[in-house]
């Protein structure tokens, strides 16, 4: 028998595209760890940084000194004390369990952030919850604070949780997000700072095998607002789906990156970003990836981002990117856009009286009606239409703003 | 009793070839409770009209006023002219996706009257109006004439005729694309409200067909850009019978007359 030699394929680096296979996936390539010194400082150039205005957010470049000012509560959506059978609360030291056990770090502020925090707020929900849980984050000024909160969720668990963020903070915040097999939990994150107020946030999240999570992320204030969110699946046919809202006021930069990643068979995700800008120098970014790994056949992945730019001097960047890796799969949707408020609609409801800031209003209230309805949760829903409202009611008078606010 | 007084109009329309003079010195006197249809070919610029009426932007104001009881519309914004009791039913209603009918019509009364209506008698009001244009209960959860057809379109704008009181309402070619039977029920719509309220209407259209339901007092013909012609309800019967092309300028392309 006459030995044959076998050429082993090789990427060529200088030309990629020869062997698309053996491509390395952009997301693959960067780290993921604990340890600050994996990570260099953020630089204008850098893609993930390219759209951040880092020199207003440096401060959260290097590990700090925790003021541990800001004050995190728990309790039911009504006030009332937390069933401690079915939601357990805790207090950790960063490192010890659950920290530390969703994903790692992917990028400097978010292993700024680990190395910063002092401990973690612990909540673990279990069996069927009775009401949504409300973890609220009150800021008491701007010293450099850092939180890390994670939220678990095990086998089989019903549960909404909503996380609200308020007052005047520089926040770095980490949150772990995992939940257990066949569970189905919502997570709800609002962010209504005021004004002056920073937020820099890593989310780290896992869905389990045959899971559903609704996480919807709401943002309606902050000078500087990051979060970037990334994700697995722990199994398969497990099913995410991602809501965001954002509101982008005069010289506001609020930015949410969605990192989805597809690394188990048959899992569906779901992305649709929304956001209104109003105003000179309002900035907001959403990136989102959505990589379908070799080992992910059979998978549905969609994801969207509109932007409404009401005035102008608002800049919106929306950036999708998919990596597909297995041809074997359902659909890998993405759509992107950034309209203006269109001048027929706004003339059609003027010439029925409505002057011109509260036809803006309206149609504002619809654009992101739509989507809140969607989450499906009436007792959130409700809440996130109430927080729009209050946003775009601000400077109303009485009678006026009853209309604007019964639907 | 009110007046609507427009007084040497001109105005023009900015297009790709440059800015182009449309209204040309139109003269018209309306009171409260009288029906004026204005007739004419296409492209006479009777939709210009009724945009500039109302105040779309697309459309500048070269001179003139339209006096509503002496205040001058033109000098107002849409919105103004709204409150101050004009109403214009538009050809193609636009969709204004996500914005509940419900919401809008309640948002609109509160703005036209100053106040918001009272809820019980305003739920009652709404519910009994669309049932006498023959609309679905469904029709106020959905989003504001989206994914209407042709002629949901037209009741939705008689509902909120009716609903808005106006003092004076230019009906755009209401009756375009209308079925028989639609037609009639948006001309009851129309006759009620002028029944209830007094108001006085510019009816415009190219058809005599809506005549028979909404008898007008005045019959104007409409063309080059003012009013060319005006008679009584006998004109629009002559005006089908031959046609406008004795209005149109010598070796002017009328549309209708080519179809």
């Amino acid at each position: 028998m006459s030995q044959q030699e076998v050429r082993v394929p090789v990427a060529d680096p200088k030309n990629p595209y020869a062997m698309p296979a053996a491509m390395p996936s952009s997301v693959d390539r960067q780290p993921r760890s604990f340890d600050v010194d994996d990570f260099t400082v953020p630089r204008p150039k850098d893609p993930d940084w390219r759209f951040t205005p880092i020199a207003r957010m440096e401060e959260f470049f290097q590990v700090f000194q925790a003021s541990a000012a800001t004050t995190v509560t728990v309790s039911n959506i009504d006030g009332t004390a937390v069933d401690p059978e079915r939601v357990r609360v805790g207090d950790v030291e960063m490192g010890a369990e659950p920290t530390g056990t969703v994903l790692a770090p992917s990028d400097r502020a978010a292993v700024v952030q680990w190395h910063s925090a002092r401990h973690a707020v612990t909540v673990a929900m279990s069996g069927e919850l009775d009401q949504p849980v409300l973890v609220k984050i009150h800021g008491n000024g701007l010293d450099l604070d850092a939180v890390h909160l994670v939220i678990t969720a095990a086998a089989d668990t019903h549960a909404d949780i909503v996380v609200e963020h308020d007052g005047l903070a520089r926040l770095a915040e980490g949150v772990e997000i995992s939940t257990g097999r066949h569970s189905q939990v919502s997570t709800t994150f609002i962010q209504e700072w005021e004004q002056g107020s920073k937020h820099v946030g890593n989310q780290r999240i896992h869905v389990g095998e045959g899971a559903s999570l609704r996480h919807s992320v709401v943002t309606l204030g902050g000078d500087v607002v990051r979060i970037r969110m990334d994700q697995d699946f722990g199994g398969e046919e497990g099913d995410l789906n991602m809501l965001g809202i954002y509101f982008v006021d005069p010289g506001e930069h609020i930015e949410h990156r969605t990192m989805v990643v597809h690394n188990h068979p048959a899992c569906k995700s779901r992305v649709v970003y929304k956001g209104a800008l109003d105003g000179k120098g309002a900035h907001a970014t959403w990136v989102g990836n959505a990589l379908i790994e070799p080992n992910a056949p059979g998978t549905d992945s969609y994801e969207l981002n509109r932007n409404l730019v009401l005035t102008p001097g608002a800049v919106a960047d929306s950036e999708p990117n998919l990596e597909i890796e297995n041809g074997d799969i359902v659909g890998a949707g993405h759509a992107s856009s950034v309209g203006r408020f269109d001048d027929e609609e706004l003339f059609y409801l003027q010439s029925r009286g409505i002057p011109e800031i509260e036809a803006r209003k309206l149609v504002v209230r619809g654009f992101f009606g739509e989507l809140v309805e969607e989450i499906g949760v009436p007792a959130i829903s409700g809440h996130l239409m109430k927080v729009i409202d209050r946003r775009l009611s601000r400077g109303e008078n009485e009678a006026m703003q009853h209309v604007l606010e019964e639907k | 009793m009110s007046t609507l007084e427009i007084k040497d109009l001109y105005a023009s329309v900015e297009t790709k070839e440059g800015r182009k003079q449309i209204l040309k010195g139109a003269n018209l006197v309306v009171n409260s409770n009288e029906t004026h249809a204005i007739m004419g070919p296409n492209g006479s610029g009777k939709s210009t009209l009724a945009y500039t009426l109302a105040g779309h932007p697309k459309y500048i104001v070269d001179s003139g006023q339209a006096l509503l009881d002496g205040k001058d519309l033109l000098t107002m914004t849409p919105d103004e002219r709204a409150r101050t009791g004009l109403f214009l039913a538009m050809q193609y209603p636009v969709e204004v996706p996500g914005v509940s009918m419900t919401n809008f019509l309640r948002t609109s009364k509160t703005e036209v009257d100053g106040k918001a209506p009272a809820l019980r008698q305003w739920s009652k009001e709404l519910n009994s109006a669309m049932k006498r244009l023959r609309m679905d209960a469904k029709f106020a959860s959905r989003s504001v004439n989206e994914g209407f057809s042709g002629g949901e379109k037209k009741r939705a704008e008689v509902l909120q005729l009716e609903l808005l009181k106006p003092k004076f309402a230019v009906l755009d070619e209401t009756d375009s694309g209308l079925d028989v039977d639609a037609l009639r029920i948006v001309s009851e719509g129309v006759n009620r409200a002028k029944e209830n309220t007094g108001l006085g209407l510019l009816l415009i259209t190219h058809y005599t067909r809506i005549l028979k339901y909404i008898k007008p007092d005045v019959v104007h013909v409409f063309a080059g850009g003012k009013f060319v012609k005006t008679g009584g309800p006998e004109l629009a019967d002559e005006l089908e019978a031959t046609g406008y092309d004795q209005y149109l300028p010598e070796g002017a392309n009328s549309e209708s007359a080519l179809a």
